[in-house]
């Protein structure tokens, strides 16, 4: 497909998903789109630091977690929600940096594993310090429109696809995903390492804190602690690898994909639905490394190859209008 | 241009190199030979910055370059091609170049660069949007050359340009590597082929054990007994 085509594609989709809840008077469809864009944006922000910048971040529930803290508190206290869920993301930023900046010292798992230990840490303390529900106030639920929460979720979901997309094809974006090729060669083409990094994890903990400010604007009530749960994080993950890790579109098809086959299997064998993703994931990552977007590019790949092989036909039976008669 | 004052480095416990000192003046081809791990590596990635000297100095146009990080002494002029070419595999190989001229005095003459870059290695403009991991090993050694030459470097650290490559790719690169000095870059060069280095080479050093233990002028290297017994094969 040429850039003007994807370009017309998106617009396409993004007006049909705009109206889907003008023709659609279901709660569970609206809620069901909701959570699909939520791990659009939380999925893709993990692809901006854990793809292009190949860093693997098991501690992406934290900055998830802090903004669902701040957005709820601000907003609580009589800040308008959009004001709260960017101050949720900018937390976030500060909170990750805080946290980056020693965690980057270490390298490939070790970096994984001490992510993981200090959202763990953040979890564990959450639920200590707080281990209550937090309950929408009564006037908060009366006025409660989830329309409004579906088109914040939209909104949000393409912005991060957006800002990743312009991020990547920056010069910047090129230092990040250089970093992630060769370390080495990148310093010693003029990449600071570190630098490329941090920009990385600030973008992509900027929109998990926003994200998670939509979570605290969405839910009506949960334990402090629950948006701080691992599986926020190897959702986002495992999202990104099945769509495919590192590229644009990946997280955005994994995210409708695993949302759906989720809720799916969810009904029908309930909780063993996790050994189903579990063996998804370890396919994917054995047997096509580059998650549904490679299979697409292979398909296509192979359509292209049988109709090169195919004998070509009489010049006559050519449909007319298409430029090929000769 | 470039002095090396009595360096020691370690990588952790384990020190790799002793006292070194050598020197590189402008327009100069230096060749250092030596065996496997004798630390010849260890000298350029320290020059390049990626490793630090634990004690000496690297001067480069009088500047200190010891507590300098890597991506700020590509601007100062020095680039590395590092052994075994280091591109970035999944990038084009325009993608490679633009990521050579990444620091800010080489940005602006970029496309200037690039025009000569893809003068001296005309294939890699017919295969700029090629990802680099599909190259062979030869157009991969031209990449990490002209990813080098996009920086503007006063100083090229080459090491082992030649490693794994067929005999015509090789005299075809060391033609290169003569072609940029005669416009005025200077060449420290690394290499095992140490006769066709020794040729082209104004002055060369002998790297033994993490030692500098030897020094002299190319020519006089080739006739040199120990030189021509260790590294020459005994011709």
């Amino acid at each position: 497909m040429s850039f003007n085509r994807k370009l017309l594609a998106t617009a396409a989709l993004i007006v049909i998903l705009a109206i889907l809840p003008l023709v659609v008077g279901r709660d569970d469809i609206i809620n069901l789109m909701f959570m699909m864009f939520l791990s659009v944006t939380l999925a893709q922000s993990w692809n901006i630091l854990g793809g292009y910048a190949g860093q693997v971040n098991l501690g992406h529930a934290a900055f998830f977690g802090v903004g669902t803290l701040v957005a709820r508190y601000l907003w609580f206290s009589g800040t308008p929600i959009y004001v709260a869920m960017l101050v949720a993301g900018l937390v976030a930023v500060i909170f990750a940096l805080i946290i980056g900046m020693p965690t980057f010292r270490l390298r490939g798992a070790y970096f994984a594993i001490g992510t993981l230990g200090v959202a763990e840490t953040v979890r564990i303390t959450v639920g200590n310090v707080l281990p209550i529900v937090t309950a929408l106030p009564s006037n908060f639920i009366v006025n409660y429109d989830l329309n409004l929460r579906y088109y914040a979720a939209l909104v949000l979901a393409v912005l991060t696809v957006l800002v990743t997309y312009w991020l990547v094809n920056s010069r910047t974006g090129l230092g990040i995903v250089a970093v992630r090729e060769d370390e080495d060669a990148g310093e010693a083409s003029g990449v600071s390492a570190l630098k490329h990094k941090l920009i990385a994890l600030a973008v992509s903990s900027f929109f998990a804190g926003v994200a998670g400010g939509l979570f605290a604007f969405y839910h009506v009530s949960y334990y402090y602690q629950f948006p701080f749960a691992p599986n926020w994080t190897f959702d986002a993950l495992m999202i990104t690898y099945i769509g495919g890790v590192g590229t644009l579109i990946g997280p955005v098809v994994g995210a409708f994909f695993y949302v759906t086959v989720r809720e799916w299997l969810a009904v029908s064998i309930v909780d063993a639905h996790l050994f189903v993703f579990g063996a998804i994931f370890i396919c994917v990552v054995l047997l096509l490394p580059g998650g549904l977007v490679e299979a697409w590019t292979k398909m296509q790949r192979v359509r292209l190859l049988s109709r090169l092989l195919r004998p070509t036909p009489p010049v006559k039976s050519v449909v007319k209008g298409r430029g090929e008669q000769t | 241009m470039l002095e090396c004052e009595g360096i020691d480095v370690f990588y952790d416990d384990l020190q790799a190199l002793w006292g070194v000192s050598l020197s590189v003046e402008a327009g100069e081809i230096v060749a250092l030979i030596g065996s496997n791990g004798a630390g010849k590596t260890t000298i350029l990635r320290t020059i390049a910055g990626l490793s630090k000297p634990a004690k000496g100095d690297i001067k480069f146009d009088g500047v200190s370059l010891s507590k300098k990080p890597a991506y700020d002494i590509v601007d100062l002029g020095i680039a590395l091609v590092p052994e075994g070419r280091k591109l970035f595999g999944s990038m084009t190989v325009l993608e490679n170049l633009e990521l050579g001229a990444f620091t800010g005095r080489a940005r602006g003459e970029k496309n200037a660069t690039m025009k000569w870059v893809y003068e001296v290695f005309p294939l890699l403009e017919e295969r700029r949007n090629q990802t680099a991991v599909t190259l062979s090993g030869g157009q991969q050694q031209m990449l990490a050359i002209g990813r080098a030459l996009m920086s503007q470097p006063k100083l090229l650290l080459l090491d082992e340009p030649s490693l794994g490559l067929a005999p015509l790719v090789v005299q075809m690169i060391f033609d290169v590597i003569e072609q940029i000095n005669q416009r005025g870059v200077s060449v420290l060069l690394v290499e095992q082929n140490a006769h066709a280095a020794l040729e082209r080479a104004a002055r060369a050093y002998v790297v033994e054990n993490g030692r500098v233990v030897g020094h002299d002028t190319g020519q006089n290297m080739l006739r040199h007994e120990h030189v021509k017994s260790a590294y020459l094969g005994g011709v």
